[in-house]
């Protein structure tokens, strides 16, 4: 078969590419500024985009709620009276933030997001978002990890639900034109600037060009590399892999966030509540291990600390399943009333996931990929960024998990990435709006990017010499190899081997052919497309993560156990490079040391 | 079914079309391993990836939160990602998937959904707030809060829709999804249309055209009662005029802090 091209092409000022949170605020913010030839682009219908999955909260400092008076810092919660002294900030917020980056966010751009944060929980307010709210109807705040105060708003545990169908609808209202169900296949991007796309409608598998003056990707994550992780399986890192591709660096994307509690074997998230609530995690041999790891803290250490004290158990040989790369996480103390009553959820996810009743007996779980750190180097604006010196790529941006602005630096608090999301890409919609009003133009585009890429996908279908490779057994070996070498624990000697399995899978890749030969909503051709993304951006992760003889925030190198400031207090850059593979460039850390000098990160 | 250890072999018939190529659907079979904590969906995943790539159906989230995988399995409507096999198998270890039923097929189980989204547009799904708004946010009481708890919940899915008898028979019936979404707006404080959209949902193809079979109660995976809601916009699409004014009402105080009850409590889930 071949797939069909089909002109005209479409036009609109302004394109976005992923329907989650920051694609979506984009979009609706442009349509506030008065822009109103906006396109979204989702390979998904908006409504399942990931952002819908987050469960905990949004943060700000809003100062609603704090713990009683006495009770120290983790005792219960109570709507703290107006006129009383605040006890939360931005500036704590900001602390908070850079502290759990361990110092690899740009602080002008936390600045912006935690002064920013308050307006943007009112907005999603005024747009009809369900919060959980204290009795004199304020919205109610709970805790989250590495933030010192309650400062997450929240509805029960789909926050993110809410939040996504919320800005969905009001971006409906504005006449936002969405597109569910295409694929952005290629970035078109000449000179240094950025002239449109070339998409495909799934349901037809039509190739079409698509031009605007200004393109915005806010395609998500990039944790399918990984075995084990929480991610859905649309977040295969399309984004970052596509504008790699267009020539565009990718910014430390060796930083990688593992949760501790992800479902054995399927990864699916473990809500950070039964740790919260009082559950042990309890390796092979029954013991509670992390008395040994943080014997104050115990389960309720930061996310990286437990996920690293966990594998250590694993690697060492005290985990438990058949493969022995599991932990049991044991809530069974906890009791019928209090697990029914607090964690209902979580036993229903146990029960349909893992054939475990949490009342009767432990849930396996393991750490598991869980956020991107790392992505498209963008500024505050979402304008990408060329190089270290910060040069742009005129009409593109980027906003939300597939962005490195860098607000999380080496490691992302909890409740901070629906916050960015929304609050980034709102300005990043603000942002186009403005350079399309001032007149940015319709770039030509040359020669006929649609059929490039159509010649490309068909490479897909032609015979193979010899027996083609199977799509899915390499994206499998591919999982198995980054779990492996570049998960929770790294060395130069599994990152190298991990260096030697991509390139050799590219290699394969080469070969592969897919069955399903038919232009209809091919999704085996979308699965050899996003294989093909997997390959192209776990090397750069690799690569990156090879080069940073250090160890902080997410990535951890046993063999380089210490934060490196004097060598690597800065943000890596990595520039596609032909056949050599990435090319490193570095970018110094925004960082205002009069304020919030580099510390010890210590919890 | 074959027993080895907790592993056992299952047929799982599934059901394939290419309205391009094929003159009518037909079911083919696929042999899967299963262990206690395989999913439907992950058999489906097990086939594509190992037996046949060109089977081809919708799934993202793999936890049940993002609508994508809605199918019948053995009759019934359900999401495939958070159902074991286990329980879907019978005696001989088989179950059957089929695509969401009185929906357009685009291939095997991914169906066209537009219908079911043109009504959910239709029904103008988007909260329309008050001219009028604060710095902060619209005080909604804890009370006005659990109200909406359940409507908010709707994930879109289909399965409702795609289980109604009144659908089936009637495609200008806006559904049980819409009606859930038209809830959730009228019942919220902060919604300054509420007549409209009683006036809107009170015609022909809106709320009294509910048959209450209650099919929609049963398809929901989120254990949502569409039925119920249309039951409760029946009552105010009645005394539209008098609730309206009521909301008016309401909404002059919207900006200011409710009147605490004694004894009230922070919410529950607050340290979840």
């Amino acid at each position: 078969m071949t797939l069909t091209t089909s002109e005209p092409e479409i036009v609109h000022d302004i394109l976005i590419v992923g329907a989650g949170l920051a694609g979506t605020w984009a979009a609706l913010a442009a349509s506030q500024a008065g822009v109103t030839n906006i396109g979204v682009l989702s390979k998904l219908h908006p409504l399942r985009s990931h952002s819908g999955a987050a469960q905990g909260g949004i943060a700000a400092a809003l100062n609603n709620v704090r713990p009683v008076a006495g009770t120290g810092p983790r005792g219960p919660l109570e709507a703290r009276p107006e006129t009383d002294d605040p006890i939360d900030s931005w500036e704590l917020h900001m602390f908070d933030t850079i502290k759990g980056s361990d110092w690899l966010g740009d602080q002008d751009a936390i600045e912006i997001m935690v002064k920013e944060a308050p307006e943007i929980i009112y907005e999603y307010e005024h747009m009809g978002c369900v919060f959980s709210r204290v009795p004199d109807g304020r919205i109610a705040q709970r805790r989250f990890g590495g933030h010192s105060a309650p400062r997450a708003s929240f509805s029960a545990d789909y926050t993110g639900h809410v939040l996504l169908h919320t800005i969905h609808e009001q971006a409906l209202r504005h006449g936002v034109q969405f597109y569910p169900e295409w694929y952005c296949l290629d970035l078109i991007v000449e000179d240094n600037v950025c002239r449109g796309l070339v998409a495909m409608e799934i349901l037809s598998g039509r190739l079409v060009t698509m031009r605007a003056k200004a393109v915005l990707f806010g395609t998500g994550g990039y944790g399918r590399a990984w075995r084990i992780t929480s991610n859905a399986t649309a977040n295969t890192g399309d984004g970052v892999a596509i504008a790699y591709r267009a020539g565009i660096p990718l910014m430390d994307m060796e930083f990688v966030q593992f949760h501790p509690t992800g479902l054995y074997k399927k990864g699916i998230l473990m809500s950070e509540a039964c740790r919260g609530e009082g559950g042990y995690l309890v390796n092979g041999l029954g013991e509670r291990f992390m008395e040994k790891y943080a014997p104050d803290k115990m389960e309720l250490a930061p996310r990286d600390l437990v996920s690293r004290s966990e594998q250590t158990e694993i690697e060492e040989g005290r985990g438990i399943g058949d493969d022995r790369e599991g932990i049991y996480l044991d809530m069974t103390h906890l009791g019928a009333e209090k697990i029914m009553k607090r964690l209902p959820q979580v036993r229903e996810l146990a029960l349909n996931f893992a054939g475990v009743d949490i009342i009767e007996g432990p849930a396996p779980i393991q750490p598991t990929a869980h956020y991107s750190m790392g992505g498209i180097p963008a500024d505050a604006d979402g304008q990408v960024i060329a190089d270290a010196e910060g040069t742009p790529v005129l009409g593109l941006f980027a906003a939300g998990e597939c962005a490195c602005i860098s607000v999380h630096g080496a490691n992302r608090l909890g409740t901070n990435s629906l916050l960015d999301a929304s609050l980034f890409g709102r300005r990043a919609g603000k942002a186009m709006a403005v350079f399309v009003k001032n007149g940015a133009p319709l770039q030509p585009v040359r020669g006929k990017p649609a059929e490039q890429s159509a010649a490309r996908l068909a490479g897909f279908m032609a015979d193979a010499p010899g027996e083609p490779e199977s799509v899915a057994a390499i994206a499998d070996a591919l999982k198995d190899t980054m779990q492996r070498n570049a998960g929770v624990f790294r060395t130069a000697e599994r990152l190298q081997r991990a260096l030697t399995d991509i390139k050799a899978l590219q290699e394969r890749f080469a070969r592969a052919r897919i069955q399903d030969r038919s232009r209809r909503f091919n999704t085996d051709l979308l699965a050899a497309i996003e294989t093909e993304h997997l390959l192209s951006f776990s090397e750069v992760i690799v690569v990156s993560g090879l080069a940073r003889t250090e160890s902080r925030g997410a990535h951890f190198r046993t063999d380089f156990p210490k934060r490196d400031d004097d060598q690597w207090l800065r943000h890596t850059l990595a520039h596609t490079n032909g056949a050599d593979g990435p090319r490193l460039s570095y970018k110094p850390v925004t960082i205002f040391w009069d304020r919030y000098p580099p510390q010890e990160r210590k919890y | 079914m074959t027993q080895n250890g907790t592993t056992r072999t299952a047929t799982i018939r599934v059901q394939r079309f290419n309205p391009d190529v094929d003159a009518k659907p037909t079911l083919r079979e696929y042999q899967v391993q299963v262990s206690p904590d395989t999913t439907v969906l992950d058999a489906l995943e097990t086939i594509k990836a190992t037996q046949d790539g060109s089977l081809t159906y919708r799934r993202s989230c793999r936890h049940a939160i993002c609508g994508s995988c809605a199918m019948n399995v053995n009759g019934k409507n359900t999401l495939v990602c958070n159902k074991p096999l286990r329980e879907v198998l019978d005696r001989k270890g088989r179950a059957t998937i089929r695509p969401l039923p009185y929906l357009p097929i685009i291939k095997d189980l991914v169906v066209d959904r537009s219908q079911f989204w043109e009504q959910y547009l239709r029904v103008k799904p988007w909260l329309i707030p008050p001219a009028d708004v604060p710095e902060a946010e619209f005080r909604m009481t804890p009370a006005e809060v659990a109200a909406l708890r359940d409507a908010e919940k709707c994930i879109m899915c289909g399965a409702c829709y795609s289980s109604c008898q009144v659908v089936a028979l009637r495609q200008a019936y806006v559904g049980p999804h819409a009606l859930l979404k038209m809830y959730l707006r009228v019942l919220d404080p902060r919604d300054s249309a509420p007549e409209e959209r009683l006036v809107e949902i009170g015609g022909d193809d809106g709320v009294y055209r509910c048959h209450t079979i209650f099919n929609c109660i049963d398809a929901c995976p989120k254990e949502l009662n569409p039925t119920a809601a249309i039951e409760t916009l029946r009552k105010l699409a009645q005394k539209r005029a008098a609730f309206a004014r009521e909301r008016a009402e309401r909404q002059q105080t919207l900006a200011m802090p409710a009147p605490v009850a004694p004894g009230a409590e922070m919410p529950a889930d607050i340290e979840g």
